[in-house]
C-alpha cells in the first residue's frame, strides 16, 4: 500500500540465460487503479561473446565478489580497451544503492586502455548479491551512445570455523 | 411556488453532484523503460524502477506479472 504521495521501488531481474541478440521484457503491474494495467520495459542485447563488443571492451565482464574463506574480496578490477578510432566517454548508469561504489575513467583514448574498480562498501559484506551495473559509452560527438551492463556476483560460502587442534598432553612422568 | 423551490433544490443538487469527483488513486512510472544495452549470456542483472502514488486515494499493488 502506498500513501498518497509516497513512492517504491520495483525491481526487475533478467536472466539472460542462453538468450541471444536483442531481448526485451515487459512486466505488468496491477493496482487499485484499475484497467489498463500499467507496465515497465526493459531491452537489452544479449551477446555471446564479451570481446566482440564495440566501442569498448570490458574484461572480465562479469565481476565476480564471491568469497569462499575468511578473507573479505571486497573490490574487484577489470580493464576497459577503447577499440574504437574515436575517444570515449564513460558514464554511470544505474548502479544499485549502498552495496559498492564504481570507480571508472572519465575517458579513454583511441586504442588504449584503462582500468575499472568495483569496491564494495563495508555493508555489504555479510551479503550475497546478483545485481549489476550499467554504464553508458558516448563519442566525441556525444551523438553515438552505446550501455553496457556488467553482472555484479557475490557468493558467501565460507567453511565452518574448526577448532584448532588440541595441544597433546604429555604422558605423566616424561620429562 | 413549493413546486418552483423544490425544482430549483434538485437543479442544484444535480449541479453539485456532477462537479463532485470521487477519491482515486493513481500510479505514476517516471521512466517506464531501461535499456541494458549490452549484457553477458548466462548472467543475472537488475535495474530499479520506481512507482510513485499520485492520486489522491492510497495505491494499493495487486500483482506483478513477469511479462
Amino acid at each position: 500500500m502506498l500513501a498518497v504521495g509516497d513512492s517504491t521501488e520495483l525491481e526487475i531481474i533478467f536472466d539472460t540465460k542462453a538468450v541471444k541478440g536483442k531481448a526485451s521484457k515487459s512486466p505488468s503491474i496491477s493496482t487499485n487503479e484499475g484497467p489498463p494495467v500499467k507496465n515497465v520495459r526493459i531491452n537489452a542485447d544479449v551477446i555471446e561473446r564479451p570481446d566482440s563488443t564495440y566501442p569498448i571492451i570490458i574484461d572480465p565482464y562479469k565481476l565476480d565478489l564471491s568469497q569462499f574463506s575468511e578473507k573479505v574480496i571486497d573490490e574487484k578490477e577489470f580493464t576497459i580497451t577503447n577499440v574504437s578510432d574515436q575517444p570515449v566517454e564513460l558514464t554511470i548508469v544505474s548502479m544499485p544503492r549502498g552495496l559498492f561504489d564504481l570507480k571508472l575513467p572519465d575517458s579513454i583514448k583511441p586504442g588504449k586502455k584503462a582500468k575499472g574498480k568495483l569496491e564494495l562498501r563495508k555493508e555489504a559484506y555479510t551479503e550475497s548479491i546478483e545485481k549489476s551495473v550499467t554504464i553508458e559509452v558516448s563519442g566525441p560527438d556525444s551523438q553515438t551512445k552505446t550501455r553496457f551492463t556488467l553482472p555484479v556476483k557475490r557468493s558467501l560460502k565460507m567453511a565452518e570455523a574448526t577448532p584448532p587442534p588440541k595441544p597433546q598432553s604429555k604422558p605423566k612422568g616424561t620429562p | 411556488m413549493n413546486g418552483k423551490r423544490f425544482a430549483m433544490c434538485a437543479a442544484v443538487l444535480a449541479l453539485a453532484s456532477v462537479g463532485t469527483s470521487h477519491a482515486a488513486p493513481r500510479m505514476v512510472i517516471p521512466e517506464s523503460t531501461f535499456d541494458f544495452g549490452f549484457v553477458p549470456q548466462h548472467s543475472v542483472v537488475s535495474h530499479v524502477f520506481w512507482l510513485m502514488s499520485e492520486g489522491d486515494d492510497t495505491l494499493k499493488i495487486l500483482n506483478v506479472n513477469p511479462g
